[in-house]
């Protein structure tokens, strides 16, 4: 006999993510998951966040990769506490790896938690994770046909960073383009350009984010 | 390019819910994919078929039914369906202020079990 299921594979995650969220908000943290394609810059954004929020609020990081503790080593050496997950070849985080390690983080000292999600620009804008907000980060030299080519990452993000802008002398690429097909993407989005070599433009991303998570 | 947890996952909640019912062998199961929901379809069967045997769904034939991604202009008041795996204006009066109503979808809708 048929039967009608009608039920969201991602139904599990979704759930565990809810539960994820609901931790993060009894804890009184605001979550953001950064996500790019593998070394448009995340580990070094986190760096000049950290350094750029130093003082202002206390931070915690956890690092998403297939495998490696290279970037958790990089930000434990700034002092602030970092969890590595290795995905073991997965493409990408999902809610129940977030579960599983949120115990070894001191979740109510913290007030901003930030999720390095795996490098990889289609899969992980499908699995939430129980954050407050989704941030993308595209390096200019990854070309301006990206968000065209790879919608849903930028139609889920709330904020999309322009990093390597320090290399635009050495590219042809098309600014205007990347700004305006991620705005007809997602008309929300806002555009930070930013520099993580030289720093150039992290401030404005700073002082935005101070605002979102002393709310 | 992670097909075969989507396929994981759709095989428990179709045991799941036939275990439930009572039923103990799943002959079909019917599921619908959006063109915008990052899923390749051929290669959600061919995960699929790896991952049943063994299980009550051993047997089962996966359908997919693929959902184009749709949407409703606030502007022209039209209904329209595009090629593409998004939207960035009506196709039918170019404006950028339009609802998109279809295309993410990824569910499983029905099954046949005995």
């Amino acid at each position: 006999m048929k039967v009608k299921v009608v039920t969201n594979i991602l139904e599990a995650n979704d759930r565990i993510a809810a539960e994820n969220k609901k931790i993060f908000d009894e804890a009184d943290v605001y979550v953001i998951n950064i996500m790019s394609g593998p070394g448009a810059g995340k580990t070094s954004l986190l760096e000049r966040t950290i350094r750029g929020l130093d003082g202002a609020m206390k931070i915690g990081v956890i690092e998403g990769d297939i495998a490696g503790t290279d970037d958790a080593e990089r930000i434990g050496k700034l002092g602030t506490p970092v969890i590595q997950i290795n995905t073991g070849g997965g493409c990408h985080l999902d809610a129940n790896m977030i579960r599983e390690v949120l115990d070894d983080l001191p979740l109510k000292d913290l007030d901003l938690l930030i999720i390095e999600n795996v490098g990889n620009l289609v899969c992980p804008a499908e699995f939430k994770l129980g954050e407050d907000m989704k941030v993308m980060l595209l390096s200019i030299a990854e070309g301006h046909d990206k968000p065209l080519k790879y919608p849903l990452m930028f139609q889920e993000s709330s904020a999309l960073l322009l990093n390597k802008i320090d290399l635009l002398p050495y590219t042809n690429v098309d600014m205007e383009k990347i700004k305006k097909d991620s705005l007809s993407l997602n008309p929300k989005l806002k555009i930070f350009e930013v520099s993580c070599k030289t720093g150039e433009g992290i401030s404005g991303w700073t002082t935005w984010l101070q605002s979102l998570v002393k709310k | 390019m992670h097909e075969v947890s989507i396929a994981q996952g759709l095989l428990d909640i179709a045991i799941k819910s036939c275990t439930k019912q009572g039923y103990g062998r799943i002959d079909s199961i019917k599921v619908k994919v959006g063109k915008a929901s990052g899923i390749v379809p051929d290669s959600l069967l061919f995960a699929f078929e790896a991952l049943k045997s063994g299980t009550m769904a051993d047997k089962a034939v996966l359908t997919i039914e693929e959902i184009p991604v749709s949407g409703f202009c606030k502007k022209c008041s039209k209904k329209f369906t595009v090629e593409e795996a998004y939207v960035i204006s009506c196709p039918v009066c170019g404006s950028t202020s339009f609802d998109v109503e279809t295309g993410r979808e990824l569910n499983i809708d029905e099954m046949e079990v005995f």
